[in-house]
């Protein structure tokens, strides 16, 4: 580098490369235990083997803590402690866009196995889809309100971003709240949906398939919801700025890609297949 | 006692490890540098004015740290972390070796040969001791040290 102004010395006291190497942090392996756990307990309360689920909702409890203080943790690294330098934040970017094509990969996966059985059923489901005597549910109802906020909800975000980016606080604030309720709506729509259904998860491979599909859609929108709501929060608490805001932009791609998710989903699913 | 925890707990903040390092006065040495070479160091001197009530803040406004130093280098054409073009002085003979800048007397380097003979990287452990030569194309290089003297090892 060729320095113009600034002395050696004070540069030899600055880290040297733009890496964020980060310090020693309990929340990997705290995450790791209580995901454990939560896995297990889910496991074993739905098959039956404990007689109560307190240990299901403990084990999300500490999930959640762990989460909490993860993303508090990196909050600060980014917006008070300035680790977060461009190679940062394009590492995270890229990293994220990977964990996105991984996701896609495995709601393809589930597609397929729809697929499978919708486009040959045979003749142990009576050769018809959704199987013989299944009542699948009617696409222009519920479903249908879904898709549709789910639409608003892509507009919602595009209209929190422009104004991010043209430094608005208040529209910024009422697009990423206004996103925050529909999702937290559309979660809620889908449990009354899955509460109306006339199949569960256990009734032929429809409902294995179907619930599988919708339902990891889903845990998706409650994710989705809870980035959104800690977007919101990190616009009021002025963390985020008009170009520097990878939190704001990774919640964006999600949202759209999810959306994306939800049309074929739809398509294929709830109208194609019913 | 425990009636005056509870409030000093409920009356602040409930998160205690955070509460301590929020309350204790922040000392402020140096003033916001606009420029890289008002920056004195990883200190306040790289923290920024902060968003104004009610707005979005520029990066400029918020920007801390390592960031902000980037930010500040950028905006005077400065690469701050050597990367884009580290090695500009000499030619990568004995005689006149490539000069590699380096804060801690050694520096790895990849050599990827001659213009017109370029081949795969081959790693280096370039030290400001003695010149190191790369054992496919021959090109030398040597680390110059441009940290303060005091900071020096050797």
């Amino acid at each position: 580098m060729k320095l113009k102004n600034m002395t050696n010395k004070v540069r030899g006291n600055m880290q040297l490369h733009p890496f964020h190497l980060v310090g020693p942090s309990p929340w990997p392996m705290f995450t790791s235990f209580s995901l454990m756990n939560l896995a297990l307990s889910m496991a074993l309360t739905s098959h039956g083997y404990m007689g109560h689920n307190y240990f299901m909702f403990l084990a999300m409890f500490v999930v959640f803590y762990s989460m909490t203080l993860w993303f508090k943790d990196m909050m600060a690294e980014s917006s008070y402690l300035g680790d977060h330098t461009m190679a940062v934040k394009r590492g995270m970017n890229q990293g994220f866009m990977l964990f996105v094509v991984s996701e896609m990969l495995m709601f393809v996966s589930l597609f397929w196995a729809y697929l499978h059985s919708a486009l040959n059923p045979n003749v142990e489901m009576g050769m018809m889809w959704p199987p013989m005597g299944m009542e699948a549910m009617s696409p222009a109802e519920l479903p249908l309100l879904n898709t549709m906020m789910l639409l608003a909800s892509g507009v919602t975000m595009t209209y929190a971003h422009h104004a991010l980016m043209n430094k608005d606080r208040k529209n910024t604030l009422y697009g990423f709240m206004y996103s925050t309720m529909l999702m937290v709506v559309f979660v809620f729509c889908q449990g009354l949906e899955y509460s109306f259904s006339s199949f569960t998860i256990a009734d032929s491979v429809y409902g294995s398939a179907f619930f599988s599909a919708t339902g990891l859609h889903g845990m998706h929108m409650m994710m989705l919801a809870m980035m959104l709501a800690m977007c919101t929060w990190r616009v009021y608490n002025y963390d985020f700025t008009n170009t520097s805001h990878v939190g704001a932009e990774t919640t964006m791609l999600y949202l759209h890609v999810l959306d994306m998710m939800w049309l074929f989903m739809y398509m294929v699913m709830y109208w194609w297949g019913s | 006692m425990f009636s005056r925890i509870l409030k000093q707990t409920v009356s602040k903040r409930t998160l205690t490890s955070s509460s301590r390092l929020f309350q204790a006065p922040t000392k402020v040495n140096s003033p916001t540098a606009t420029k890289l070479a008002e920056v004195t160091g990883p200190d306040s001197s790289l923290i920024g004015p902060g968003a104004q009530p009610g707005t979005i803040p520029s990066n400029l406004d918020q920007a801390t740290g390592l960031e902000r130093f980037e930010m500040l280098g950028k905006m005077e054409g400065v690469d701050v972390f050597d990367m884009e073009n580290p090695i500009f002085e000499g030619s990568g003979t004995m005689q006149d070796p490539y000069l590699v800048p380096t804060y801690v007397g050694y520096r790895y380097v990849g050599c990827m040969g001659k213009k017109g003979e370029e081949h795969r990287p081959y790693w280096l452990k370039v030290t400001c001791d003695e010149p190191a030569r790369c054992w496919h194309s021959g090109v030398v290089f040597l680390g110059k040290y441009v940290g303060a003297p005091e900071h020096s090892h050797h």
